[in-house]
């Protein structure tokens, strides 16, 4: 009895002592802020910033003093964490967040034929170009939410997928999984969005689909910052750096194919500073503005739209926006 | 009887035409001609919107040497040239569209008979390579381009395909019965441009009595070779493999191995442009299934809406899919108003009890495909990686060699969309070598 208990106490001890031993000689040496910033990064290793996963990326930003901020899944709080522990700033590129441009559902749409297969776009697309009759319209078989790494996508009841902006982090997963091109990564800043991209004729796109861009042209002659463009044979795009949010676009689009994350805030004259001018009135592109000269210029708020060209073009300061 | 490894026996099904003679389909009124319809580079249309054409005038031009040119299927005007729905991929491709007039006029100098054994072998080619000929057995490869071989390769055999393996279809059947001399001189040609003094006709055993005429009307050196039935005994590897031992090569051609197999349609259309002078205009195909009311073998012209052949075999009958080809490799199609082609071996209508609409499930690993692949390989995994879109790691299970004849989706017990998962696998490929990623 107190033999076996000596022998195999004996073997733990020596086992205790090589493992010992081996821990200090073979120790990967470790720079331990790398464990730090690895715990700053999502931990998803989507592999959006071009390394082989977030410890690699963790593992570079330490060690090459050369390599910029690419994960598009850390925050600004984890961005100046970081930096912290680095010791030097990174510079944030513009955030992006995914955008769907279709808006065309099974309801608004025609199907070719009933496709039997795979649950997956890109086997469907091979079948004689997918079932969905738009080339450019969504299939809807959800490629896209299954490659979400931060299951940030769903699909909808309209059989579409639909982005959740707060788990979101512009990784492009999806843009790369749809065979069709339809998702596309946006200034997270930005407000407006086409849902569309079909490069049919107005006549062609509308046997497919009664939502899509007819291409008129009417948001390209409203927008007064010149930032939509309708070119030869392409839906309307928008230019986000010049896109003020005025949401004329989505006001005028006679498809509503033009959708907004949030409804601009409207705005209201102060009565103190107003001097009476006008211009305001003369500007407001939706005749929401209206006074008499010299005296204080009053807004309908259910007539503004929130286009902000107003503010922009008052001489005395007088108008602000209302908190949305 | 000769045969390969591997292969499955589907349900024959071809009693619903088989016994049906050949009839002549009634000019439509409108035709639509696709510009591409073979394998290889395209074709540009070489006639105007308002043009007059008369029947067996050239249409396209073709834009390389594996390419083939496009006849008018009848005498009318060029209505418009516009892009529809092709039938094979099912994305909008450009036609020509053509009203016939109705009198059915030949082109100047058509038909032209003559004596094709009189003439030379280059000459013969190059009437082959003018009068667009393509595989008739729904692979639609440039005729002229397998005959001829480069300086390098030497073709010993030339086989004429009659096995017909594919389930329902029965117009290559009609066509050795009927119009035997037409498939016999054919092969006489072919024999003589590639200057060979044998070929075997190899037919399967399931059509004795084809056999039996073909035996009859051969010269002594063609000769007929009964196959045993199974598919795809028909397959062109499969059918060198049978009959000569000869393997041919990953990723090679049967040129490789010294070999050429043709269709029997395709050898009866090179009769008619090498001794008649007519071009590929016309084609006999199968119209079958349970979702047609009149079952018919058909001569039908090249570019007939699809429509008029249905209504010709009595209307569509609790219809669930429509197939270009036989079920087992055909092509389903998107929608109704795509016309028949120079590959439509038969045009097949079918009822929902006679497809397989269902879900699939996991791999259960059970081996059933590996027996049944008659290339030796492993469908389970190139399904499983398909479902990973893992495009490189099949490339290790010789992916390209697939030649997607669907024996291992028809054997999966867990109803497995195999092929499916290989053609997306090799899109994927495709798609990674067009853009330069290697492999």
């Amino acid at each position: 009895m107190m033999g076996a208990m000596l022998m195999v106490g004996g073997i733990g001890l020596v086992a205790a002592l090589i493992l010992g031993i081996a821990s200090v000689t073979f120790a990967v040496k470790m720079d331990p802020r790398e464990k730090a910033v690895l715990d700053q990064l999502p931990g998803a290793n989507c592999g959006a910033c071009g390394f082989a996963g977030c410890a690699a990326f963790a593992h570079e930003l330490t060690t090459t003093p050369e390599v910029e901020m690419a994960c598009p899944a850390v925050n600004k709080d984890g961005l100046k964490a970081i930096s912290d522990i680095l010791g030097r700033s990174l510079g944030a590129g513009d955030a992006m967040i995914a955008f769907v441009r279709c808006k065309g559902s099974p309801a608004d749409t025609i199907t070719r034929y009933s496709y039997v297969g795979p649950e997956d776009c890109r086997t469907a697309q091979i079948i004689a170009g997918g079932p969905k009759a738009c080339q450019y319209g969504c299939l809807g078989l959800g490629s896209c939410v299954e490659a979400c790494p931060f299951d940030a996508m769903h699909m909808g009841e309209d059989g579409l997928p639909h982005v959740n902006e707060d788990k979101c982090t512009g990784c492009g997963k999806c843009v790369d999984a749809c065979p069709r091109e339809i998702i596309a990564l946006i200034s997270r800043s930005a407000n407006f969005g086409v849902r569309c991209i079909s490069q049919d004729s107005p006549k062609e796109m509308r046997q497919y689909c009664k939502v899509g861009c007819i291409k008129c042209r009417i948001c390209e002659n409203t927008c007064p910052f010149e930032a939509i463009e309708v070119t030869q044979g392409n839906a309307a795009s928008i230019d986000q750096e010049k896109c003020q949010k005025c949401g004329l676009c989505v006001s005028v689009c006679p498809t509503g194919v033009i959708s907004s994350k949030q409804p601009s805030g409207k705005v209201q004259v102060i009565a103190e500073k107003c001097k009476g001018c006008g211009i305001c009135a003369q500007v407001c592109p939706v005749d929401a503005i209206s006074g008499k000269p010299k005296e204080p210029y009053v807004v309908d708020i259910s007539k503004c739209i929130g286009c902000a060209m107003c503010i922009e073009k008052c001489p005395a300061d007088a108008i602000e926006r209302l908190a949305r | 009887m000769k045969t390969f490894k591997g292969g499955i026996h589907p349900p024959e099904n071809k009693v619903l035409v088989k016994d049906n003679a050949i009839i002549e389909l009634p000019l439509s009124k409108v035709f639509f001609v696709p510009t591409q319809q073979h394998l290889g580079a395209p074709a540009k249309p070489v006639v105007n919107t308002g043009a007059t054409v008369k029947r067996g005038q050239v249409l396209t031009e073709p834009m390389g040497f594996v390419s083939a040119v496009v006849h008018a299927p009848t005498s009318g005007t060029v209505k418009e040239i516009t892009k529809r729905v092709h039938p094979v991929t099912g994305l909008l491709a450009p036609y020509i569209i053509i009203e016939a007039d109705g009198k059915d006029e030949w082109a100047p100098g058509l038909p032209l008979e003559r004596d094709p054994f009189a003439m030379e072998a280059k000459e013969l080619l190059n009437i082959i390579q003018l009068s667009g000929i393509v595989g008739m057995g729904g692979a639609t490869f440039p005729t002229h381009v397998k005959l001829s071989p480069p300086k390098d390769k030497t073709i010993d055999t030339f086989i004429i395909n009659g096995a017909e393996c594919e389930p329902y279809l029965a117009a290559d059947y009609r066509l050795m019965l009927e119009q035997p001399e037409r498939i016999i001189d054919g092969a006489r040609i072919v024999m003589k441009v590639l200057g060979l003094d044998s070929a075997i006709m190899a037919i399967e055993a399931n059509k004795p009595d084809a056999i039996r005429l073909m035996q009859e009307k051969t010269p002594p050196e063609i000769k007929v070779e009964p196959m045993k039935v199974k598919y795809p005994q028909g397959a062109e590897k499969h059918l060198i493999d049978a009959l000569t031992g000869r393997e041919v090569p990953s990723g090679g051609l049967p040129m490789d191995v010294g070999a050429l197999v043709h269709n029997a349609g395709t050898v009866a259309a090179i009769w008619d442009a090498c001794a008649l002078g007519i071009p590929l205009i016309e084609r006999i195909t199968s119209v079958t299934g349970r979702g047609i009311n009149q079952p018919r073998n058909i001569k039908v012209r090249i570019g007939t809406p699809l429509k008029d052949v249905f209504e010709f075999c009595g209307g569509l009958n609790d219809a669930a899919k429509i197939i270009f080809g036989g079920p087992m490799m055909g092509i389903a199609q998107c929608c109704e108003d795509v016309p028949v082609m120079k590959g439509t071996s038969g045009i097949l209508v079918l009822t929902e009890q006679e497809t397989n609409l269902n879900s699939y499930r996991s791999c259960i690993a059970c081996g059933r495909c590996l027996e049944a692949c008659p290339m030796g390989l492993v469908p389970s995994m190139l399904s499983r990686l398909g479902e990973r879109s893992m495009w490189k790691e099949a490339l290790d299970y010789n992916l390209l060699d697939c030649v997607e004849c669907g024996s291992c989706t028809y054997v999966c017990p867990a109803n497995r969309p195999i092929v499916h998962f290989v053609k997306y696998l090799k899109t994927l490929q495709r798609e990674a070598k067009a853009k330069g990623k290697g492999a």
